[in-house]
């Protein structure tokens, strides 16, 4: 999260919305406003653009354990069934209100370096950069180098893959929104930082829209029978950071961690 | 070799994920107008994989764990550390219970540009001010800013290094320093320092072609530079999946093993 006075960066990056190659062909642009809504007038170009390096917006409390949003998605808990609240209970997490030690905690990727997934990683406190091409959105986060590939040339889900550590996610727009279907998890990862659990059956919905020009808003809707007696919501802020890059962060430099496992990270169990 | 395998087996799967908004890129042209096939050669965007001939035996395929059929010229240093690897691929390969490559029994990154000696596809997407490589293995990331900025001599060392680029007619050339010495070069144990500066040359040389031309310098582990010749083709109606180290079964079982030695 290095900041770079880049002049020329920032330009191209506000650009991004007029100077897109030559090879964008109608299907990168979503409807515009005009089909869908009855609103007299259209959304501005960027509405459909995500494009650009984003970062947490939310406000600065004073404690630490109040920015709920560097280890859970909202500060309610999420409506567990049985099933879930015996695995909440049973994860060691080293973030939130009852943290463990980080030597004592059975969080997959303070462990071993296990990928984070989605979506977790929208949770770890590390830019993202939004991609657009004409058949995907593509969000590449800092964090361990994770990719949420967002597919909106219209295909379905891909029921031949395995179950996958980011999900299968297509998308198509509604008016200046994109909305992101995702399903296809394995069950090796957390849903956040504080140990809240899914199963293989989970369902992420995400309604991205650019409020404004220099602000992203994710709603989340997250489903899985399984875990959750009834879906469930949450809402995280970006803010655009036009002279930003992101940067390269892999788990295995955090020294914490190999000092903890004697210079050397366990391999997965 | 169960990469191999796995590999193919992804392979396999791709060919049949068709977009169904399909542009005109889904069929590839035929073979006589494969050359007239019109392109942007600034416009390097789509799903490579490696084009090499595919000889008879898996040995002969030195691209698929390292860069050159022959030796590169290794200084002393250089010789000493590959020596001292016990790779699990090439001619002089050690079960995988025994190999000391970084990746195997811990999963730890690639780096560049190892990553480009996986059998598996890449998509390049570009922006403005970047061309973006996104490798399906390992969620490995090469991002080559074209934006005429400067390399940022305030990253400490990176498993990929820092990439900037530029167009030289239909070439792109991107200048990568700043590495991390915890890689290896290839698969099969060449090693480099710090010191690693690549130089790559990549362009379209058609419309289903790309090539990539590595120099790789490194006055540490290298006598002098030396190349390698990467060729890929478009596999237009291919997407990257996710492959995650993690997911390999067989090193689990062997670190497995390794945890709870049998008593026989």
């Amino acid at each position: 999260m290095r900041n770079r006075p880049l002049g020329i960066f920032v330009a191209f990056v506000c650009s991004a919305a007029l100077g897109f190659s030559s090879t964008v062909s109608s299907q990168s642009k979503p409807p515009s406003a005009n089909a869908k809504s009855s609103a007299a007038t259209s959304a501005p170009a960027w509405a459909y653009d995500l494009s650009g390096v984003w970062y947490d917006d939310h406000p600065r409390p004073n404690s630490v354990t109040e920015r709920f949003w560097i280890y859970k998605f909202r500060p309610e808990e999420p409506p567990m069934t049985a099933w879930g609240q015996a695995k909440f209970d049973a994860a060691k997490s080293s973030f939130g209100s009852h943290p463990y030690p980080l030597k004592d905690t059975n969080d997959p990727v303070y462990n071993s370096c296990a990928p984070p997934g989605f979506p977790r990683v929208y949770l770890h406190p590390f830019p993202m950069q939004i991609v657009q091409t004409p058949s995907q959105v593509i969000i590449l986060f800092e964090y361990d180098s994770m990719r949420h590939q967002i597919y909106t040339d219209g295909r379905p889900h891909d029921t031949a893959l395995g179950p996958l550590w980011n999900g299968d996610s297509i998308g198509h727009w509604e008016g200046d929104t994109l909305v992101a279907d995702t399903v296809n998890f394995n069950d090796k990862t957390w849903l956040d930082r504080m140990g809240h659990p899914h199963s293989d059956q989970l369902h992420v919905i995400e309604r991205i829209r650019r409020v404004d020009h220099d602000h992203l808003a994710v709603d989340f809707t997250f489903e899985d029978a399984k875990a959750f007696t009834k879906p469930w919501t949450a809402r995280l802020e970006f803010q655009m950071y036009p002279k930003w890059t992101v940067q390269e962060y892999f788990c295995e430099d955090q020294t914490t961690f190999q000092d903890m496992e004697n210079n050397e990270v366990k391999p997965l169990k | 070799m169960k990469l191999y395998r796995w590999g193919a087996a992804i392979a396999f799967v791709m060919v049949f994920r068709f977009s169904p908004a399909a542009s005109a890129q889904t069929k590839p042209p035929a073979e006589a107008s494969k050359a007239a096939t019109s392109f942007d050669p600034h416009d390097l965007s789509g799903v490579w994989f490696d084009d090499h001939p595919r000889p008879m035996t898996v040995m002969q395929r030195y691209w698929a764990y390292k860069f050159t059929e022959g030796e590169p010229p290794m200084t002393a240093w250089g010789q000493a550390q590959f020596d001292a690897a016990k790779p699990s691929f090439g001619p002089h390969a050690f079960p995988l219970a025994e190999t000391n490559d970084p990746v195997y029994h811990t999963c730890t990154p690639l780096g560049f540009p190892r990553i480009f000696l996986y059998p598996l596809p890449f998509q390049i997407a570009q922006t403005p001010g970047e061309v973006i490589l996104l490798f399906e293995y390992d969620s490995h990331r090469h991002q080559i800013y074209t934006d005429g900025r400067a390399h940022d001599t305030s990253l400490g060392p990176l498993w990929m290094g820092d990439s900037v680029g530029h167009w030289e007619g239909d070439t792109l050339v991107a200048d990568t320093v700043n590495f991390n010495d915890k890689t290896w070069l290839d698969r099969t144990g060449h090693p480099h320092s710090v010191s690693l500066h690549v130089v790559e040359r990549i362009r379209r040389v058609d419309h289903d072609h790309l090539v990539d031309d590595l120099t790789i310098e490194d006055p540490k582990a290298y006598t002098k530079p030396w190349t390698a010749h990467l060729p890929f083709i478009l596999k237009s109606n291919w997407t990257i999946a996710e492959a995650f180290c993690e997911d390999e079964q067989s090193f689990e079982a062997i670190d497995d093993k390794a945890a709870a030695p049998a008593k026989k």
